[in-house]
């Protein structure tokens, strides 16, 4: 699934200066009522269903669509079919998450990189790799998936169907975030920082280490934030590069079993992907905000260059 | 809102810089897999090589098909050969257990780790939805599955595909429970390679309420899913053979294996007229859909509608399922087996889990949760009913050991026929 | 003081990123290209892939094209319904997005954080759950039938999930309407709000404000929704197998989903998927282009 990212960046902007009121003067209020109501089924329309997933997770029934009473039953104590008991659940838990981990801390240092190169190195080599980029960014899934499926089945690679080959496709496919992310905001931070720094008699590795990272900040942990949280929903890259049932996805689950015999387990394994993935979000905010506090102290040159 | 690349591409530009891919080809080629995985292995004579005349094949012209009128005996590949008697099971073992969803009970597959507690031994199951895919995922050689639960009209290709392994029987002592006819099967005579699973007829199963009708009153009961009474509220197998099959039951044919074009495209017209007429869904899930409502009437396996009760919502009255298949038994009919796959890393400890599939109390616990029986001399159709797992409103679904004289065995086709075969399965799937 | 590390570090910084999308983006796409013109084993049909450009044989193309425009021309309706599907379902997701995305930029003032934050919150919320949702709601017993039976005094039972085209283009539409959300929103937050009143002082009505004004500044946005939206869908197959699982409302998608799984028919799925790359590739390319370019204008 792509994401528009700069949107998302702006959210978290937006995030700092509440209360923004950007209304003109003078419209008339029936139009702004009729948006805002409008604004309100739609918000009910996409959070409702989402939010009846959530609730059945906890009924003390077998339904899915009956209440039947409030319990942790498919959390914990149910025998076969729990959370806690049903291994294949377990299993694709841990499995999603681990995914997640290590495509997302490979995914940003190897985007930061070549985003970092992009901004100075000039030719035909960067700039068609920076394309082909792009084209990961809004290419349909399943071309890559089928294309990575075909290559792992026909030609010796070293790594087969499973883990491996889930990681690097799914790698393949967000490398565009950390790309695209990091060159917007490399547009902003002025290159005579950079100058400055190799003035005041830093190599150019230590001014990039010393500056501009420091200077991404925001760009890598908002990149960082969404490949994470779009790796736990992925599903078409992981089905196809998938091998056996121990490298099973809680998307592939709920595909599997949604049109069979699903219990309110896997409302429960649901919420809980929903709960990892608010909660990443969650602190990478409170990151970010942390660093926007500190920055707003001290931004000026000079204690930059003092620092180095 | 996203990147600026610099300087801009020209389209010229993204030829050149694509072109540098190209010459790297002939670098990929020198990276194929020299032979695919799992493709063709030179076919040599079981150990002795005896005057067999089914073991003796030409190589690999054609695939022979195995029939109740054409038993065949397997070569065994060289380099094959069963493993040696009297080994210990692999410690620590990951038993990869690969099935369709929902045909084993999962409390068999505990029971087994607890059994063999002293080898640790961990059983993983994983799932495929039909059984060209499962091929596919064998021979891709990707994971090592030790154990299938797999269909004979894939036999051939299994053995010529260098994908299965001849059993060792001392591990099996538990197939003398089998019905005699299973210890001998046409499809692998001398179960050199395959132990039976279940067998089933398929039929059509509904639930009474949502479908007053008698079905199998009617005239042709297949007729059913060409009727416009039923539009959108049916659904046939999600598998190619099955409904092909069903087609040209219902068209008057027997031959469930027929390669005639003009039978072949008769049922291509008459699966493409029932899309219009009736809308089904195409699903193996009938288990569940049948009994919560979802859906009214489905083609189904026997021990679909035995299963749906377990999934019934609370407070519905089991029953109310219901099952037909041809009461003369002259309907499809099967079975599936279980084998050990060539690429699993636990062959030992594989013949070990068929050996305790076949084991009474396991088979019947399998059975109350599945809803297939197991072919067992133990098992009697009458202990069934008796033990409760088969109420009457069910009994239909139980197989007679004599429709196996009578009844249409899906086979394996020749190549060219599979291939028509799928092409009128890809134009069905694909909406007509 | 340049140091000589400084010409080279910037090429040994993007080489492994060079390296990596080459490896596995390139190489892939290539492999199914030797998929698509290569063999198929005459036992197995499994492929036999030609790594040869030379050796490229174009029968698998022969046969996806004789089945989209031929006599017996099956692909077509798939094709014909995807367009359909994802023309609707792009046109109904500009319909919602607008008003919402509007709003949320002009109006929203105080709640202006918390109305975004909810608009986000389907990209974290995964897309399967939210399929998953709405099987159980659509279920025959399910919430949406006891309200349309008002709690089953109206006899009007409908079978959402068997192959309803309703429901799965309904399903395109709640999947990824907020990708369309984002980017429209991004485009009307840029209007500035005294060129609206400029506009107002000068004595434009309502509409003609909208039509003159906010459409016309709206345009990247639309566009940028719209391409993420319709890119993805056309390559979609489990909405389709999650709300209907009928062959009634297969999608491109679904065909080359079922394609990959049968012997003999990789070719044609990756012939298929060769079709689909070819259509979209203009789009693709222009959305990666007019991105760099608003990134310029900005």
């Amino acid at each position: 699934m792509t994401v528009s990212p700069a949107p998302a960046e702006a959210l978290l902007s937006e995030a700092q200066e509440p209360g923004r009121d950007r209304a003109p003067r003078g419209m008339s209020g029936a139009r702004a009522h009729g948006l805002a109501a409008i604004t309100a089924v739609y918000l009910l329309w996409s959070l409702v269903p989402v939010a009846v997933v959530v609730l059945f997770s906890f009924n003390a029934g077998r339904s899915r669509s009956t209440w039947q009473g409030f319990s942790l039953r498919w959390y914990t104590w149910d025998p076969d079919g729990s959370v806690i008991n049903d291994e294949s659940i377990r299993n694709a838990l841990t499995h999603t998450v681990l995914l997640a981990v290590i495509a997302t801390a490979i995914t940003v240092p190897l985007g930061v990189l070549f985003a970092l190169a992009l901004d100075r190195w000039r030719g035909r080599l960067p700039a068609g790799a920076n394309f082909l980029a792009l084209i990961t960014f809004v290419i349909p899934e399943i071309a890559l998936a089928i294309g990575l499926l075909f290559m792992v089945t026909y030609l010796a690679t070293p790594f087969g169907l499973g883990t491996t080959a889930q990681i690097i496709g799914l790698v393949t496919f967000q490398l565009a975030y950390p790309i695209v992310i990091c060159r917007a905001r490399l547009l902003t931070i002025s290159a005579h920082y950079e100058e400055a720094a190799r003035d005041l008699g830093a190599t150019a590795l230590g001014a990039v280490r010393r500056v501009i990272l420091p200077m991404l900040f925001p760009a890598i942990l908002v990149s960082a934030i969404l490949v994470f949280a779009d790796v736990l929903d992925n599903f078409v890259l992981v089905r196809y590069l998938s091998s056996d049932a121990s490298t099973e996805t809680t998307s592939m689950r709920i595909y599997q079993v949604a049109r069979a015999a699903p219990t309110p387990a896997l409302n429960a394994m649901a919420t809980i992907i929903l709960v990892v993935s608010t909660l990443v979000i969650v602190v990478g905010w409170l990151l970010y905000r942390r660093w926007s506090k500190r920055q707003g102290e001290s931004t000026d040159l000079s204690s930059f260059a003092g620092n180095l | 809102m996203a990147d600026r690349p610099r300087p801009p591409i020209s389209r010229r530009r993204l030829l050149q810089a694509s072109a540098l891919g190209v010459p790297g080809a002939w670098v990929l080629s020198s990276c194929a897999r020299a032979q695919p995985l799992g493709s063709p292995a030179p076919a040599a004579s079981a150990g002795g090589g005896s005057a067999s005349a089914a073991a003796s094949l030409p190589p690999l012209t054609e695939i022979p098909i195995a029939s109740p009128q054409n038993p065949v005996k397997w070569p065994i590949n060289p380099g094959n050969e069963p493993i040696t008697s009297g080994l210990e099971p692999e410690m620590n073992a990951t038993l990869r257990v690969y099935n369709y969803p929902d045909y084993v009970y999962k409390r068999v597959l505990k029971d087994f780790q607890a059994e063999y507690a002293d080898y640790n031994v961990k059983v993983e199951l994983s799932t495929f939805n039909d059984l060209p895919e499962a091929l596919t995922k064998i021979r891709s050689g990707s994971v090592p599955f030790d154990v299938g639960f797999l269909t004979y009209n894939y036999m051939g290709k299994l053995v010529y595909g260098d994908l299965i392994r001849p059993l060792n029987h001392d591990y099996i002592p538990n197939i003398s429970d089998v019905w005699e006819e299973f210890q001998n099967p046409f499809y692998d005579q001398g179960w050199q390679y395959t132990v039976p699973y279940t067998i089933y007829t398929t039929g059509i199963g509904w639930r009474h309420d949502l479908i007053s009708e008698d079905i199998g009153a009617r005239a042709n009961p297949y007729d059913v899913f060409w009727d416009t009474k039923y539009a959108g509220a049916i659904a046939v197998l999600d598998d190619d053979r099955e409904v092909i099959a069903m087609t040209i039951l219902r068209n008057g044919g027997t031959d469930v294996n027929s390669g005639d074009p003009a039978v072949l495209g008769q049922t291509r017209d008459s699966m493409l007229e029932m899309l219009s007429v009736s809308q089904p869904r195409v699903t193996i899930t009938g288990y569940t859909d049948i009994p919560e409502g979802t859906m009214s009437l489905s083609q189904c396996w026997s021990g679909d509608m035995i299963t749906g009760q377990y999934y019934l919502p609370e407070g519905v009255d089991p029953g109310l399922l219901r099952y037909w298949s041809p009461p003369t038994g002259q309907g499809v009919i099967g079975n599936d087996f279980l084998c050990v796959l060539k690429g699993g890393e636990n062959p030992v400890m594989a013949h070990h889990f068929l050996n305790y599939m076949l084991k009474s109390e396991v088979a019947m616990k399998n059975l109350s949760f599945v809803g297939y029986q197991p072919p067992l001399r133990s098992l009697t159709p009458e202990a069934m009913v008796a033990d409760g797992l088969l109420p009457a409103n069910l009994a239909g679904a139980i197989v007679k050991p004599e429709w196996f004289q009578v009844g249409y065995p899906l086979l394996e086709l020749p190549v060219a026929v599979e291939g028509e075969y799928q092409a009128i399965w890809q134009q069905f799937k694909s909406g007509g | 003081m340049p140091d000589r590390t400084s010409r080279f570090i910037w090429p040994i910084l993007g080489l492994p990123g060079i390296v990596w999308i080459a490896l596995f983006f390139l190489v892939p796409l290539y492999v199914v290209f030797c998929v698509t013109f290569g063999t198929v084993d005459p036992i197995f049909r499994s492929p036999v892939p030609a790594w040869n450009p030379l050796e490229w044989q174009f029968e698998q193309v022969v046969v996806v094209w004789d089945r989209l425009v031929g006599p017996n021309n099956f692909y077509l309706p798939p094709v014909l319904r995807t367009l359909l599907y994802v023309v609707v379902a792009v046109v109904a997701c500009m319909i919602i997005a607008f008003p919402v995305a509007y709003f949320t930029a002009r109006y929203a003032g105080r709640h202006r954080a918390l109305i975004l934050a909810l608009l986000v919150a389907p990209f974290w919320i995964s897309y399967m759950m939210r399929m998953l949702a709405w099987i159980n709601l659509l279920q025959p017993d399910g919430l949406v039938n006891s309200i349309i039976t008002l709690g089953g005094i109206i006899p009007l039972e409908v079978n959402w999930l068997s192959g309803n085209p309703f429901t799965v283009v309904m399903g395109l539409i709640y999947g990824y309407v907020p990708y369309m959300l984002l980017p429209l929103f991004a485009a009307l937050d840029r209007i500035s709000p005294s060129l609206i009143e400029a506009g107002r002082d000068l004595g434009a009505s309502g509409f003609e404000l909208f039509r003159r004004v906010i459409l016309p500044m709206s345009v990247p946005g639309i566009v940028a929704g719209t391409l993420l939206i319709a890119l993805p869908m056309m390559g979609d197959y489990f909405t389709s197998d999650m709300l209907s699982k009928s062959p009634n409302t297969s999608m491109i998608g679904n065909l080359i989903n079922l394609s990959i799984a049968t012997p003999g028919q990789s070719g044609q799925a990756g012939a298929l998927l060769i079709l689909v790359l070819l259509v979209l590739l203009a789009p693709m390319i222009w959305y990666t282009r007019s991105n760099a370019k608003a990134e310029v204008r900005s």
